[in-house]
């Protein structure tokens, strides 16, 4: 990809800012070919990967050098966007928000700087992936579990500041924080809670400090580079008990959500289940072309085949049960009692108990296989996920399926979608699979996605984490008072990041040096 | 399938190009006289090279290209279970793999010279063409993800 400079930057001065990059890091951590510049594009963008193109990439390896790229970044007005390891797959991965953005690439740093068995947190840097650090609880035998993403190819940190979540009663990876240390725009180092102070044993035991609480000042942020996260991780339980059920009709997910919510705010159920339609099992094993080649999207009779073939309803759920047998068994009646009210079925029951494999036991265990859907329409594959917030009742939740599964097959392509229940919401994910080598059916699936921004708005339901492409649109749904929580952001950058070098953009939040580049 | 790349077409080209530039890599055979203590060095020092090659394509690839990785599933689907497992494979070539990994191909995202650098890159491509006297039963079985 040939260099597109930042926005009001010469070639010249660019050049000068990598050279002093190089000066700090060495020249082989400022990537700059295009070769590598291809590398940080969006691979799964729907149409408009030229829309997010860096300009080139440094790799600093501590707080120290991020603060010297930093005050460089100021003295040349070189906007950065970091990433943690860039696998922020379906919503940009790794490419910046505009175009001409240096990617501040913090893989390289990848310490687990301290895991504590006694209290359950681990102190990490933002290049710790999923795996990493996985292996190091197994391979210490750390009897801590983590929560994990559908896809655990990506960062623990980048995650957890992106607001994703995984499937354990610690699924809320953001609420896990516990303490962050942060290079500010202008380059000053920053910890937060009692991190605040020099010599604290508590950083990542309690959460706010004193005075105001700033960590959620540096989640889905432009404010700040979070070069350490504190992260509470679950202690191993005694056992779990996994109820897995398949539901036969669309409309069931209505009924199911009324039979959970309430226990999954009384706290029986104390993980995060996703409702999913069973297309996703589909997608992951086979490839739509096999079950049917026909235009539009699949009829709903092609599906009840493909449904039947691998013995699946129309939605599936996986409940999961943490803790010791007793209270198990007693929740997990109290959960068959609650469903016996709409079916008959029977729940399948797995059961799990310390010793067992951990991969039968609910626990947090990373893969990727999740990334094989991006395959189902067969080309060079792509996926981009829509993923709207909304009340826990049937009523918001069956509306807003028929409503987005018609808006699907208005352009052809096949409804998948998930309802993840939390403690008060439940997170509808929408995924758009499509082939990148079809140009008319990505800038169908571009369109498709500002339609349901803007039927999600009217209801009044916004998305809780998005794509590049639609981070402005999203942000102008929040609009009470003339959009007074946006004016709020915009005055918090430009007071902590006067040259608007950090992540210019980012979930709508615009620094003065670039308003008015929405596009 | 619609793909620009694909492992299937280029795998004849992959195969000469493994021929031509395995012997320079792996370092063995290219005819030079040396003394029995220069080869049995440069012998070792290789196995040490495929080694690391070995443990660095299981850390860095091994999320997706070790037995049931998402990888591995995918090029069985697209060119049979027997070539898709990238470690027992003996069809591709140092270049191919370079390429691949930094221009990505079908559903696998490129990689970044962080992420994977330059001097990691050419052991985990030594390792993936080493002759047929080094496989033997090492770095041919899947396991979990590593």
């Amino acid at each position: 990809m040939a260099l597109v400079l930042p926005p009001n930057v010469t070639e010249k001065t660019f050049q000068k800012a990598l050279d002093a990059f190089a000066g700090v890091l060495g020249r082989q951590w400022v990537l700059a070919t295009d070769e590598d510049r291809g590398t940080y594009m969006d691979i799964y963008a729907p149409g408009d990967a030229d829309a997010h193109i860096p300009s080139a990439a440094v790799g600093p390896q501590s707080a120290e050098e991020i603060q010297a790229i930093v005050r460089i970044a100021n003295e040349y007005k070189i906007p950065l966007w970091p990433i943690s390891r860039g696998k922020n797959l379906g919503y940009g991965a790794a490419a910046p928000r505009m175009t001409g953005t240096v990617v501040l690439d913090l893989g390289r740093m990848k310490r687990i700087i301290e895991v504590n068995e006694k209290f359950g947190y681990c102190l990490i840097e933002p290049g710790v992936g999923f795996f990493d650090l996985f292996n190091h609880l197994q391979e210490n035998k750390i009897p801590l579990w983590m929560s994990v993403p559908a896809n655990a190819w990506g960062s623990v940190v980048g995650n957890a500041l992106e607001r994703g979540y995984g499937y354990t009663p610690y699924g809320d990876n953001t609420r896990n924080i516990c303490g962050m240390e942060v290079v500010l725009p202008n380059g000053e180092l920053l910890r937060t809670g009692t991190g605040a102070m020099s010599n604290s044993p508590c950083w990542q035991l309690f959460k706010y400090g004193y005075g105001p609480s700033w960590d959620q000042l540096f989640v889905q942020s432009n404010f700040g580079i979070v070069t350490k996260l504190g992260m509470w991780l679950m202690p191993e339980p005694e056992a779990t008990l996994g109820l897995n059920i398949q539901l036969p009709n669309p409309d069931d997910v209505g009924w199911a959500v009324d039979a959970l919510a309430p226990l999954r705010m009384n706290g029986v159920l104390q993980q995060s289940p996703s409702i999913g339609n069973s297309l996703r099992v589909a997608a992951s094993q086979s490839q739509r072309s096999q079950w049917y080649q026909g235009d539009g999207a699949m009829p709903d009779d092609v599906l009840r085949q493909v449904l039947n073939k691998f013995n699946l309803g129309w939605w599936g759920i996986a409940l999961r049960l943490y803790g010791y047998d007793e209270v198990n068994e007693a929740h997990a009646r109290i959960i068959k009692d609650a469903f016996a009210k709409y079916t008959k079925q029977e729940f399948q029951v797995v059961k799990w108990h310390r010793g067992d494999p951990i991969e039968n036991s609910g626990a947090g265990v990373p893969s990727t296989n999740a990334l094989q859907i991006v395959n189902w329409r067969g080309g060079r594959g792509g996926h981009i996920g829509f993923s709207p917030v909304l009340p826990p009742t049937s009523e918001h939740v069956l509306k807003q399926f028929h409503s987005t599964k018609k808006r699907y097959e208005e352009i052809g392509i096949d409804y998948y979608g998930s309802f993840t229940l939390l403690d008060r919401h439940t997170t509808n994910v929408n995924m758009m699979i499509y082939d990148r080598d079809d140009a008319a059916m990505t800038a169908k699936v571009r369109a498709l996605f500002k339609v349901l921004v803007a039927d999600a708005a009217k209801e009044g339901y916004s998305e809780y984490r998005t794509h590049l492409t639609f981070m402005d649109d999203v942000a102008h749904t929040f609009d009470f008072n003339n959009h007074a929580l946006l004016r709020l952001n915009e005055t918090v950058k430009d007071a902590l990041d006067p040259n608007g070098i950090l992540a210019p953009g980012k979930q709508g939040i615009w620094p003065k040096a670039f308003r008015g580049r929405q596009a | 399938m619609n793909s620009k790349m694909d492992f299937g077409p280029v795998g004849c080209i992959a195969r000469l190009l493994a021929i031509a530039v395995m012997g320079g890599c792996i370092g063995a055979g290219i005819g030079v006289a040396r003394s029995a203590a220069a080869q049995g060095k440069a012998a070792g020092d290789s196995a040490q090279k495929l080694e690391e090659g070995k443990k660095l394509f299981h850390e860095r690839c091994g999320y997706c290209h070790l037995a049931g990785g998402t990888g591995t599933f995918m090029l069985g689907q697209r060119l049979g279970k027997d070539r898709a497992l990238l470690e027992a494979r003996t069809d591709l070539s140092v270049e191919y793999i370079k390429k691949i990994t930094r221009v990505g191909i079908n559903s696998m995202p490129p990689h970044t010279r962080i992420e994977v650098p330059d001097s990691e890159l050419d052991l985990i491509a030594a390792f993936l063409t080493r002759p047929a006297s080094a496989r033997g039963n090492a770095g041919s079985s899947g396991g979990a993800h590593e």
